[in-house]
């Protein structure tokens, strides 16, 4: 018997863009630690992200987090799932570090001068103190994508959802970045674009056009994808306009 | 809501970056700032509401110490100074710009020109040329010939700002919040 | 961001901001019911002295930030010449001056943090119509952090341009650009529901 408070559960989650589907009917129990999600762009992976995260709620089917609605339940949402977008400029609100940091536990209730003192206790804690002070445009991507996903951990949600948290970063850089990941004591949901990345997950879920083409052990899923892909790609693919 | 939030907040970024890169060539090797263009975009792309509170929002910032005002200007001694009735007169222009937008349906191209030249200029210089006369102890008449010399540059913006919500209007027709 | 307020603090960087607002209400409200040339002078004068308690370097600072207002001098200077009103002229001349100045002096010597705390008080009572001080805080923020990305993109822009046309960036680039403003709103949007919201 599952047990529903515990997790993220979809039951029959559709979200509509007009009267495409963009999510379609998706029913899933996710509860292990490390999940990975595959699929081409356009294939729904980050609106199931933004679903699961409850900043956009399903158009029909129901959306449950350690037994609540996210997009309802705002402020359990806070304390249960963090998500880190693709690009930090996305997502960087404030102009110096430690006011980007301080604003997540301003959000969770901290007065604004305890709130700073712990951003600048966990940027200590990094060994990088002298960044209080920075503004964020004097950081490098690297750097930004690491002040987004610190924002996010001093959050302390049970839940982490990664959107392509590696793309864009040179090598070393999604060295560095991976291996915090895998530090990491939270569940973990990460989309990648690159299977090999994802090899070391509990769970890997293929979304194709909105729903699920496979869902199971890395190495089950993996290789039917990459196989996908290739023939995909020996084709002329990317021809057809979204219209 | 978040979303009304960000817009006021981005348009206003965008009217301060209006002010701070050079003078762009807006016509045929004409350079003229482009910041008064951007109130009245924020008028025609954000309606009379959040237009007027992305302008305010600007203002605030401005007033705090921050040199948004073209040339580098800022502080409080703008609003101490000559020029005091057109930033005064700049969120009104904007609320009367997109209030013209909202209210109108006829093709937006033309309803943005229209609102740029009652707003961004009828409306805009009343409040100018009064702040004038009263800073500088002309008369009206005086203020408003000292207001001419401002005149064709903000008319050719105004153009400009239907020409600009026109191209928007055709690129994205879901951008012009003002429409929707 | 560089701001206009002056890095060296001096002792009117400790007088709370909301005095030094009060106070410069009342002066340029003093300043604008004066008349005579010789008592305006005389504020001049006195602000002149302000500055001077900083230091020569901010004095000097605080005239820059006068110098814009030059072509209002000019014209009102030959305007008041032309119909033989020197006096009248040089009223409205010291006293324009003069209240810029004030106002600026207030600016030179109150922290950002400390003004945007001040504008949060006034804006309580507005508080009805949606705007609460966190609000107000988060906006600014936002503005601040905005600024810079949105100077970038134009730039960028602009360049994509001159890549492909002998002509500078007309008007055409500002399309884009407010396109971009519009995503970047939505995304923030986002970013900001994302942790909790702005309520």
């Amino acid at each position: 018997m599952t047990n529903l408070s515990h997790g993220i559960h979809l039951a029959s989650a559709s979200v509509k863009l007009g009267d495409r589907h963009v999510l379609d009917r998706l029913t899933l129990a996710l509860t292990e630690k490390r999940i990975g999600i595959l699929g081409r762009n356009g294939s729904g992976k980050t609106t199931l992200l933004r679903l699961i995260a409850g900043l956009i709620g399903p158009d029909s089917g129901t959306v449950r987090l350690d037994g609540f609605d996210p997009f309802t339940d705002r402020r359990a949402a806070l304390a249960a799932v963090g998500i880190l977008f693709q690009n930090p400029d996305h997502q960087i609100l404030f102009p110096t570090v430690e006011e980007e940091l301080a604003f997540g536990l301003a959000q969770q209730g901290l007065p604004q001068s305890q709130a700073l003192g712990r951003a600048v206790e966990a940027l200590k804690a990094e060994g990088r103190a002298h960044w209080a002070k920075a503004p964020v445009t004097s950081l490098s991507q690297g750097q930004r994508h690491y002040l987004c996903l610190l924002s996010v951990l001093l959050m302390k949600p049970r839940t982490i959802l990664l959107d392509e948290p590696l793309a864009g970063l040179d090598l070393p850089t999604q060295d560095h970045l991976a291996r915090s990941f895998a530090a990491l004591p939270q569940r973990l949901v990460t989309i990648s674009h690159d299977p090999a990345t994802l090899a070391a997950a509990d769970r890997v879920l293929w979304l194709e056009g909105g729903r699920i083409a496979a869902d199971g052990p890395p190495l089950q899923v993996i290789p039917a994808f990459i196989a996908e892909m290739s023939r995909i790609g020996a084709r002329d693919a990317d021809a057809d306009l979204a219209g | 809501m978040e979303r009304n939030l960000t817009h006021i907040a981005l348009f206003a970024a965008l009217i301060a970056v209006l002010g701070l890169i050079p003078r762009i060539d807006l016509a045929a090797g004409v350079p003229i700032t482009a910041q008064s263009l951007g109130i009245m975009l924020c008028g025609t792309v954000l309606g009379a509401r959040r237009g007027a509170l992305a302008v305010l929002l600007f203002l605030t910032l401005v007033a705090a110490g921050l040199p948004l005002l073209s040339g580098g200007r800022g502080g409080l001694g703008v609003f101490a100074g000559p020029s005091v009735g057109f930033l005064v007169g700049f969120p009104v222009a904007a609320f009367v710009a997109g209030w013209i937008m909202e209210r109108t349906t006829i093709a937006p191209g033309t309803a943005a020109t229209a609102a740029s030249v009652i707003g961004g200029i009828g409306v805009l210089y009343v409040f100018g040329i009064s702040g004038m006369a009263l800073n500088l102890g002309l008369s009206l008449t005086e203020a408003s010939l000292l207001g001419m010399a401002f005149l064709p540059g903000d008319a050719l913006k105004a153009v400009l700002a239907g020409m600009i919500t026109q191209s928007l209007a055709r690129m994205r027709p879901a951008s012009l919040l003002s429409r929707t | 961001m560089l701001t206009l307020i002056s890095p060296v603090e001096i002792w009117a960087h400790r007088v709370p901001a909301g005095l030094k607002l009060g106070l410069l209400a009342a002066a340029t409200m003093g300043l604008f019911a004066l008349k005579s040339p010789l008592l305006l002078a005389l504020a001049a004068t006195a602000t002149g002295a302000l500055y001077l308690s900083g230091g020569t370097g901010f004095a000097v600072a605080g005239l820059r930030l006068v110098r814009p207002l030059w072509p209002f001098v000019l014209i009102v200077g030959l305007w008041h010449l032309w119909t033989a009103d020197p006096g009248g002229g040089a009223s409205i001349l010291l006293r324009m001056l003069t209240a810029v100045a004030l106002a600026n002096f207030v600016t030179m010597t109150t922290r950002l943090s400390d003004m945007i705390t001040v504008f949060q008080m006034l804006a309580r009572p507005l508080g009805a119509l949606g705007l609460s001080p966190r609000r107000l805080a988060i906006a600014m923020a936002l503005v601040i952090r905005f600024i810079p990305v949105m100077l970038d993109r134009l730039v960028q822009i602009s360049q994509a341009w001159r890549a492909r046309s002998r002509r500078r960036a007309g008007w055409r680039v500002l399309v884009p650009a407010t396109l971009a403003a519009l995503d970047d709103a939505d995304r923030a949007a986002e970013a900001l529901r994302a942790r909790g919201g702005a309520g």
